[in-house]
This record gives C-alpha cells, sequence and structure tokens, in this order.
C-alpha cells in the first residue's frame, strides 16, 4: 500500500506523539532561553526552585487530568474540588483534628468528589462535560456554604510545612548574626510532583488499568467486547483525577497556611492546557505523563517568565490563550495524518 | 426438515431468540443449535440479523427474548466476559480492535499477561502474539505499530488470532475474510477445518458461496430476522441458498438433493 511505503521510508522521523513531545520539550528550551535574555534574575537555581514550586499545583492536576483525557473524558471541575478538599481539612483542623489525618480526609474527599463525576458519568449516562462541569458548580457551592466565604486561618505551623518545607536547605549564619541562605532547598511540593508523576506514568505504561484507560480512549466498544470492564476504568480515572486535585489542594492551602475556599478557580483549564500541550488528545487514547509534565511547565516558565519581564496578568492571558490553541492546532494536525 | 439425532448435547443451543430496537425487530423467534466438531454457516442478506443474533451468544447485546444453553445448561450471557468463561469467541464484524494499541495489547486486551508483581508482561504478550500471528501469516511485520497504522488484512489476522489464542471451545466468525486476500482468505479456510477437527464448533457468516460450501457441515438462512430455512449442507445447492437469501423461500420445485442417510 502506497501509505506503508511512505511510512517505512520516513521511519527514521520520530511519528505522532513522540514527535509531539519533542516540540514541546523544544518550546520549553526555547522560553527558558528567551526568558534568561529578557531577565538576568530568572535563570538562577532559586528562581527554578520557585518555578518548581509554581508549578506543582497544576502538575498534579495535570497528572489525573491527562488519565481522565486519555479515556476520552474531560474533569472541569479539579478547580473546585482543590478548594473543597482543602476546606475539609481546614475544618476538620479547626475541630481539633491532628494536620497529617486531616490532609488524609482531604485528599478523599476529593477522591469521593471525582468517584461521583464517574459514577454520573457511567452509570447516568451524563456526558464528562457537562457531569464535571456541574461538580465544579457543587464543590464550590459547598466549599463557599461551609465556610461562608470566609478563609480559614490560623491553622498551625505544621499545616504550611508540605507547601513550605524543602530538602537539603543550606543555611549560614553570618559574621552579624543573621542567617544567610546559600542554597534554598528542594521544595516539598516538587518532590511531591515527581513522586507522583512517577507513580502515574508507572500505571499508564506498566499496569494493566493503564491499558485499560487507553483501550476505552481508543474504543470503548472494542474494550467492552474484549472483556475491558469499561464503567469502572473510567470511575477509576476520574476517582484518581478528584484525589489528585484534593492533594494539589493540600499542597496550594498548606504553602499560604491558610484556607481559601475561593482557591482554584479556573485551574482546571490551565491543566486541560497543560494536558494538551503535552501531546494529550481530547479524542481519547492519546496522552503521556511526561508530555503533560512538559506542559505543565511550559506554562509554569510562561508565567514566571512573563512576570519577571514585568508583563501584565492580563497580556500573560492572552499569551497562554495563544500557546492553547497552537498546541491543539499542532494536535489536529496530527491526528489527520 | 433437519435431522440431527446426534448422541451428543449441543455445545450452543440458541431458542426462539428476539431482538428489538424500539420499532425494529432485528431478529425473530430464531433457533439455532451447535454441535462440536461442526461448522454452521449463517447466511443472509445485509441487515438480516446476522451479527445481532452471533452478538446476542457473545454477550455483547442483550436478549430482547429466548434462551440460550450451554452444553445443555441455561446461561445468561450478559456481558462478553460471560460468554468467553463459557469458551466461547467471537470474531466481530466489526473486529473490535483499540487503534492507537499495538497488535499485542490488543491480542490480549481485557486478558493481559502478567509479571509476578502484576506488572503488564510486555516481552511474553509480544512472544505470545508473534507466534500466533505467524500461524495465519508468515509474514506479518509491523508488531509495534498502533493497529491503526496496519492494513485490513493485517487487521483481520489480529482479530482472527485474539479469537483462536484463548482456546476457544465455540468460535463465531462474523465475516472473518472481508478484508483478507486469497492467501490469506485460504489459510483461514484451512484454519478453520483445523479447529473443526480439533472439536471446536465454528459460526461462520460469510457471503462467499465457495467457502459456504467447503467449510460448512450445515446452514441457516435469515431473512429480515427471522430463520427462513436450516439445512444439511448436502441437501441444498447454491440457486437454493439464493433464492432463500433472496425471497426468503425455496424454489418451488425444491426436494433435497442429498441422499437421506
Ligand atoms: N445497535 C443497533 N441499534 C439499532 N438497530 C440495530 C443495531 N444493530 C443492528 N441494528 C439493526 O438490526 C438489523 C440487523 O442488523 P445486523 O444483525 O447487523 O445484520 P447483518 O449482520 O445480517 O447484516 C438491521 O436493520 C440493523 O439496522
Ligand atoms: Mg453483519
Amino acid at each position: 500500500m502506497a501509505g506503508n511505503d511512505g511510512k517505512s521510508k520516513l521511519s527514521f522521523l520520530p511519528t505522532g506523539s513522540k514527535l509531539h513531545k519533542i516540540s514541546a520539550l523544544l518550546t520549553l528550551l526555547l522560553l527558558i532561553l528567551a526568558f534568561s535574555f529578557t531577565s538576568t534574575a530568572f535563570l538562577t537555581v532559586n528562581n527554578g526552585l520557585t518555578v518548581l514550586l509554581q508549578t506543582s499545583v497544576i502538575g498534579l492536576l495535570a497528572i489525573g487530568m491527562t488519565m481522565v483525557i486519555i479515556t476520552g473524558g474531560i474533569d472541569l471541575s479539579v478547580g473546585s474540588v482543590l478548594a473543597l478538599a482543602g476546606v475539609a481539612a481546614g475544618l476538620v483542623i479547626k475541630a481539633g483534628v491532628p494536620v497529617i489525618p486531616a490532609m488524609a480526609l482531604g485528599i478523599m474527599a476529593g477522591a469521593a468528589c471525582g468517584f461521583v463525576n464517574g459514577l454520573v458519568i457511567t452509570k447516568m449516562r451524563i456526558t464528562p462535560f457537562v457531569a464535571t462541569l456541574g461538580m465544579m458548580m457543587i464543590a464550590r457551592g459547598i466549599a463557599l456554604q461551609l465556610t461562608g466565604a470566609a478563609p480559614i486561618s490560623r491553622l498551625g505551623e505544621a499545616f504550611g510545612t508540605l507547601g513550605n518545607g524543602t530538602f537539603f536547605r543550606v543555611v549560614e549564619m553570618q559574621d552579624n548574626g543573621f542567617p544567610k541562605v546559600i542554597f534554598a532547598g528542594i521544595p516539598y511540593p516538587a518532590v511531591l510532583l515527581i513522586i507522583m508523576a512517577i507513580i502515574g506514568a508507572f500505571l499508564l505504561q506498566k499496569r494493566q488499568i493503564g491499558r485499560h484507560i487507553f483501550s476505552v480512549g481508543s474504543n470503548e466498544e472494542a474494550a467492552r467486547l474484549s472483556g475491558v470492564n469499561v464503567d469502572r476504568t473510567k470511575i477509576w480515572a476520574y476517582t484518581a483525577s478528584g484525589a489528585l486535585a484534593g492533594l494539589a489542594g493540600m499542597v496550594l492551602m498548606s504553602r499560604l497556611v491558610t484556607v481559601q475556599p475561593n482557591e482554584g478557580v479556573m485551574y482546571e483549564l490551565d491543566a486541560i492546557a497543560a494536558s494538551v500541550i503535552g501531546g494529550a488528545s481530547l479524542m481519547g487514547g492519546v496522552g503521556s505523563i511526561s508530555g503533560s509534565m512538559i506542559g505543565s511547565f511550559i506554562i509554569g516558565v510562561l508565567r514566571n517568565g512573563l512576570n519577571m519581564a514585568g508583563t501584565s496578568a492580563f497580556i500573560q492571558q492572552i499569551i497562554i490563550g495563544i500557546v492553547v490553541i497552537g498546541a491543539v492546532y499542532i494536535d489536529q494536525f496530527r491526528n489527520k495524518k | 426438515m433437519l435431522d440431527t439425532a446426534s448422541p451428543k448435547t449441543p455445545l450452543i443451543q440458541m431458542t426462539d431468540i428476539d431482538k428489538q430496537f424500539g420499532g425494529v425487530h432485528a431478529v425473530q423467534g430464531v433457533s439455532v443449535d451447535l454441535y462440536p466438531s461442526e461448522v454452521v454457516g449463517v447466511l443472509g442478506h445485509n441487515g438480516a440479523g446476522k451479527s445481532c443474533l452471533m452478538r446476542m451468544l457473545s454477550g455483547a447485546m442483550t436478549l430482547s427474548g429466548g434462551q440460550i444453553s450451554v452444553n445443555g445448561e441455561d446461561v445468561d450471557l450478559k456481558s462478553p466476559q460471560d460468554a468467553k468463561k463459557y469458551g466461547i469467541e467471537t470474531i466481530y464484524q466489526t473486529l473490535a480492535l483499540a487503534n492507537h494499541l499495538d497488535a499485542a495489547a490488543n491480542l490480549f486486551l481485557g486478558r493481559e499477561l502478567k509479571t509476578r508483581f502484576g506488572n503488564l508482561d510486555e516481552g511474553r504478550m509480544y512472544t505470545e502474539t508473534q507466534e500466533a500471528l505467524r500461524q495465519l501469516n508468515p509474514n506479518f511485520k509491523n508488531l509495534k505499530d498502533p493497529v491503526s497504522k496496519l492494513s485490513g488484512g493485517q487487521r483481520q489476522v489480529i482479530a482472527i488470532a485474539r479469537a483462536i489464542y484463548f482456546q476457544a471451545k465455540v468460535l463465531i466468525m462474523d465475516e472473518p475474510t472481508a478484508a483478507l486476500g486469497p492467501s490469506e482468505t485460504a489459510m483461514v479456510a484451512d484454519l478453520t477445518i483445523r479447529l473443526k477437527n480439533e472439536g471446536i464448533g465454528i459460526f461462520l457468516i460469510s457471503h462467499d458461496m465457495h467457502d459456504v460450501f467447503d467449510l460448512c457441515d450445515r446452514v441457516i438462512v435469515m431473512n429480515k430476522g427471522r430463520n427462513v430455512g436450516a439445512f444439511r449442507i448436502e441437501d441444498v445447492n447454491k440457486d437454493d441458498i439464493l433464492s432463500l437469501i433472496i425471497k426468503g423461500t425455496l424454489p418451488d420445485d425444491w426436494t433435497p438433493r442429498g441422499q437421506a442417510v
């Protein structure tokens, strides 16, 4: 066949998703290069760590979002679920529960929201867009109702550890008695993101659930006829997305050392953008955690670099919007082939 | 009409099967049975209800009415997994392949091989797939390409390999050679005979009269959802079958062609 001949001739070129990932990685490197010219403070270790920290929340959301997108779905609720999870943790801490079990409860609240998304999608046969749009409003509403829209503060120092703690921080005492930070340390959230990304990639690539997630997004009917439990697979993906949104909520609220029921608005769009920039196809069946991490960093670096260059928040939105459209354009171009 | 005084119980007995989609009566009161080491052809026009009848046996579609029994035992096939538990494997007309996955991932989809630690055993799935595909097409390459990149024939070979890999007792082949070239078609015919001799019962849906007369022991003909005739293959000729497929009746002067044994 003509198609096959063409393919064998071009087989030394990376195909499909690999090509997309390479172009995303190149984009990231170009951005870093460009920003290091616009601002001398950009390409420093400390700023690098800041980007890591800022990217960790959207990166955590993007891991779950990618799994959902690969099943052919979408999760619009993660920003609200993040806030609700934070509120759940904050309220039980106020009621006297220690920080770690309270955070575990927050993550479970996120997982529960995701589980409900999965049930509504599979059992009530509501499309993912509508089901998670509903959950986006419900979770936000619950978070605001429970708190009266007021932040929960004075949660204790331990609550701030997850978001503000670091490994390998080096501080030197100076002669004048003031400490001098030599190395800011690797933030806990960055380490957490790396761990969760590795687990996510492992589940998608090496475990049966990952294989089933891809098959459901690729051809749901074929997956069902092959004996894949399609409903269970989808519920699993939405639950994972909810749990990761809960975890991202813990990181973000801990960093602020305050629970803000208004936090996380429009974060779902950043997470979707990160997945799509990283090569996930909204048609399902395609996507990777590594790509989505590159996508998260593209958004994180863009925000950070534009900030340091003094670009207004409005211009930032415009630029990120253009990047998303560009990425989806590449996606379409790829799907046509 | 049909002399099935076989001493064995049938592998499959489908009795009075009905399937409705809203107002569409896709299958009406069809009964058919299948014995070990037997190939039964299911014939009819496009839209006659052949695929629907078979999908109910695959567990891919629920029954509106009727009863299915396997080895004399009444069963309720709620899902494809249920059917597979009874050793009923299907080559679907649509092939049922996940386009973004490669041959091995498709062959083992839903029944992945795992290592001791529960991880996917890619190496073993790959070698098993290579072996299974080689039996059907010795030149099969591109095992690691997503199946969307493969030709129609290669895709069909994967669907066939998947159905026979898992030691089927009953095999449903819904137009298995539609996308195949002559040599692959001949290979599938050989395979059908080999599987039949191993004791497997096979339902074969085909429009190829040559295959039907070469391979089938019996045929049933469907027309507008009804079973309009069931015969031993010796008792009919091509014209009889075409008349049944098109008009739903036998030629006026028909008498059984074969000798009563
Ligand atoms: N899922 C479905 N929903 C509605 N109608 C269907 C469905 N599947 C099949 N049909 C209808 O049932 C009839 C029989 O179809 P089918 O069994 O595929 O025919 P065949 O395999 O003999 O060509 C056709 O009229 C078809 O349109
Ligand atoms: Mg059909």
